[in-house]
Formats: structure tokens, C-alpha cells, sequence
């Protein structure tokens, strides 16, 4: 009987793996081995909450924006990024059927540190630079990820992609409007730019993780390579990241804080200070400068709407 | 048969861009009833697109097909006499008496005004 069960099962495996080969988009409802649901439960549903995280240090600058029309722009901004964390944690809901864990279980999962938000979220905001860093670079990080994913070998996190990276173009052009302003501005402003740029560089190194899984014990990398969910490697992501924005960075008269960076034409590849990964596995378990107070914030805006929750919940047999 | 309360129901978005469009799925959302599944559908998949009406359902009045129901979808390649394809020599055919093929683009071009 077991031997029969087996068999049947690495027959549908084998016959899955051959769907992805193809390239067939693989849909909620489709048979999928255990670590491929997992894996993407992992990712999705990181991602999504990340988007709903990562709203709150750019929404701190809604009532602080320097005029009425930066004001619209980021608030703008600030909803799309909800309304991403919205397609994103549908899909992975979508995926926990068979778990029966609902929206509810992922919140209680971030509360508890179970679900993991972005690194880059868990960082502080200082200055108006900060906002403009935040949508050009960060954006920018996000989309050399986002877009690597677009073909996806699950079909709705493809789908979702699809709309995210739109919306994304924007967020980006957004962000290099702020550090425009900024960078043709006054030496003040000009160096409120760089000042931003010197704090947020580790981050954005940190943001694409560390190379190997032997900086943090795993990564979930080979998985997703495998299952055709993404193409690029960490560093591939990273070293992309450099080609399209540090000359962009270095055209407005900024300056890279890490001398000892350089492009090697021989190998194509950019050799570069490493970040301090032993802070990056500190930031992961909820451990940065803002990790506390970002939860925080979101635990009690969930516990004084849990009445709101209540009060709409209908009965369903 | 089990009876809880929820806040969280799945309902399937759709909506048309103008008037005269088709409806085109979108995406889904989870939301109390069908008045805030509205409101969420604007603001989580309309926030720029144009957009001229919209539906939503809910989930459960979705009969979807099993995976067996699928496989009864492929179609075997050898209906050409269903499709125009069927009736492509006919185009020399015209040639040779110095006429034009009435295609497809020719024959839906007569709704519009006599040239």
C-alpha cells in the first residue's frame, strides 16, 4: 500500500517537474509538491506583509512632505503599497487552504515574529532625503526582484507581479523626483541627499540578502531557482543593481560611501565592501532599529480595529 | 455541518474598462459583504486604470472544473472545416478568376458605412 502511495506520488511529481520545464504556469487549484506550496508560502507571504510594512516609514512623511503636491505624490504611493500587501497576501492565502489558515493567522504570524518582514523596512527614516532615497533606491532594489519574477512559474503571484511592477515604474519615478529637486537644490539640500545615501547604503547591499546560505545558515535561493519561481541570484541581483544605479548615482554629483568599490571589466563583476551581515541577522529576527516600534504599530492599529472585524463578521456555514 | 463567523470572505473581481468592453476578471479580494468588496475593488485594482462598471462575486457561487473536467477541454487537430483555415486554396482559386477572397477583415468591414 505505501509502496503503491509512492509510486503514485513520484509520478505526479515527476509529471509536475516536467510542467515546470515547460514553463506552464502553475494555478492555486493544480496539484504541487509540498516544498513547492511551501516555498511560495514562505516568499508570498514575506513579501506581501513587507508591502504593508514598508508602507510605514514612507507613510511618517505624509504629514511632513515639504508641499502639497509631494503630498499627494507619496501618499499615493503609500496606498499602492497597501494595496500590493492586499493582491500579495490573497495569493498566499490562496495557497494556505490546505493549512486552513486564514488572513487572521498571517497577522498573529507577524505579531509573533513567525513571519518575517524585509530587512530594508526595519530601518530608520531621518530627513525628506530619506523619502526620496527610499522610492529611487529601495524601488529601485525592489524592481530588479520584482521584474526577474514576472514569469513566475505560479500563475498568481506572476499575475500580481504583473500589476506590482507597474505600479512600480511610478513609485520610482516618484522617488527620483524628490532627489532631483534635491540634488539641483541648495549645498544644504545637496548634502542631505548624500548624508541619506552614506545611512542607506548597507541596507541596500543588505537588501538582495547575502550571497551564500552560509552567511545565515539558509536561503531559499536554490528552491526557487529550481522551481523557475525566479532566474537571478542574490549577487546576480545585487551586481544588476549596481549596473543600472551607480552611474545614475555618481551623474548627480554624489559619492559612493565604500572607496574600495570598482567595476572589474575582465570579470563584468563590481568588487565592493561587504555590509555587516552579522547586523543583517540581527535586523532578520526583528532586531533592527525600528523593528519594534513598526510592530508595535501595526499590532495596536489591528487590535483598535478588531471591533470594526467584529462588528462586519457574518456567519457562514 | 459547522457555523462561524467571519470577516474574511473571498469574493472575485471583475470589471470593464469603457462601456462597450468586455468584463475581464481582475483579481480577488477578501471583504465583510458585497458593499465593501466594492469599495476595496476600486481602491485595490482601479486606482488608475478607466473603469465603467464593475462586478463581484463571491467564491462560493463559483462552480470551478476539477482537474479531470479540464482534461475533457483538449480538442484533437482535426476540425478544419469548422475554421477558415479549412478553405485557404480558395484564395488562389478567386485569383485565377481575378477576384479577391472575402475574408474575415473583408466581411466584418461591411457593417460600417458603403465606400
Amino acid at each position: 500500500m505505501t509502496n503503491l502511495h509512492n509510486a503514485a506520488e513520484e509520478e505526479q511529481l515527476a509529471h509536475f517537474m516536467q510542467r515546470i520545464e515547460r514553463g506552464d504556469k502553475i494555478e492555486a487549484d493544480d496539484w504541487m509538491p509540498e516544498e513547492y506550496r511551501l516555498t511560495l508560502i514562505r516568499l508570498i507571504s514575506m513579501h506581501g506583509i513587507s508591502e504593508i510594512m514598508g508602507a510605514l516609514p514612507e507613510k511618517e512623511w505624509v504629514p511632513k512632505a515639504p508641499s502639497l503636491n509631494r503630498k499627494l505624490g507619496i501618499m499615493a504611493k503609500v496606498q499602492d503599497e497597501m494595496g500590493h500587501g492586499q493582491l500579495l497576501l490573497r495569493v498566499t492565502e490562496d495557497l494556505l487552504l490546505p493549512y486552513g489558515k486564514n488572513r487572521g493567522d498571517i497577522m498573529q504570524d507577524l505579531f509573533n515574529g513567525n513571519l518575517k518582514f524585509h530587512n530594508v523596512f526595519h530601518m530608520e527614516t531621518k530627513t525628506w532625503a530619506d523619502a526620496g532615497i527610499i522610492g529611487w533606491l529601495v524601488d529601485g532594489a525592489a524592481i530588479i526582484t520584482q521584474t526577474n519574477m514576472l514569469n513566475a512559474s505560479y500563475g498568481p503571484y506572476a499575475r500580481a507581479l504583473q500589476r506590482i511592477c507597474a505600479e512600480e515604474v511610478f513609485h520610482a519615478q516618484h522617488g527620483e523626483s524628490i532627489i532631483m529637486a534635491l540634488a539641483e537644490g541648495t549645498e544644504e539640500q545637496k548634502a542631505m541627499i548624500q548624508e541619506s545615501l552614506d545611512r542607506w547604503w548597507e541596507a541596500l547591499l543588505m537588501f538582495f540578502g547575502p550571497a551564500s546560505k552560509e552567511t545565515t545558515g539558509s536561503s531559499k535561493q536554490d528552491l526557487t531557482i529550481k522551481y523557475k519561481i525566479r532566474t537571478k541570484t542574490n549577487e546576480e541581483f545585487r551586481q544588476l543593481f549596481f549596473d543600472k544605479y551607480i552611474p545614475r548615482i555618481l551623474s548627480l554629483g554624489l559619492r559612493i560611501p565604500d572607496p574600495t568599490i570598482r567595476f572589474d571589466e575582465e570579470s563584468k563583476l563590481w568588487s565592493y565592501k561587504q555590509p555587516d551581515w552579522n547586523e543583517f541577522k540581527k535586523i532578520i529576527k526583528n532586531g533592527g532599529p525600528r523593528s519594534h516600534a513598526r510592530l508595535n504599530l501595526r499590532r495596536s492599529s489591528y487590535e483598535n480595529n478588531a471591533w470594526v472585524r467584529d462588528a462586519l463578521s457574518v456567519k457562514v456555514t | 455541518m459547522t457555523e462561524e463567523k467571519t470577516f474574511y470572505q473571498e469574493y472575485e473581481v471583475f470589471s470593464k474598462r469603457t462601456p462597450s468592453s468586455a468584463f475581464q476578471h481582475q483579481f480577488s479580494l477578501l471583504a465583510p459583504n458585497e458593499d465593501m468588496a466594492f469599495i476595496l475593488a476600486q481602491e485595490n485594482f482601479m486606482r488608475r486604470e478607466p473603469v465603467a462598471d464593475i462586478w463581484i462575486v463571491n467564491r462560493k457561487s463559483i462552480r470551478k472544473m476539477d482537474v479531470e473536467e479540464k482534461m475533457t477541454l483538449g480538442r484533437l487537430d482535426n476540425k478544419d472545416y469548422r475554421t477558415t483555415k479549412g478553405y485557404g486554396y480558395l484564395k488562389k482559386k478567386w485569383r485565377q478568376y481575378e477576384q479577391q477572397i472575402l475574408d474575415e477583415k473583408e466581411i466584418l468591414s461591411w457593417g460600417g458605412e458603403r465606400k
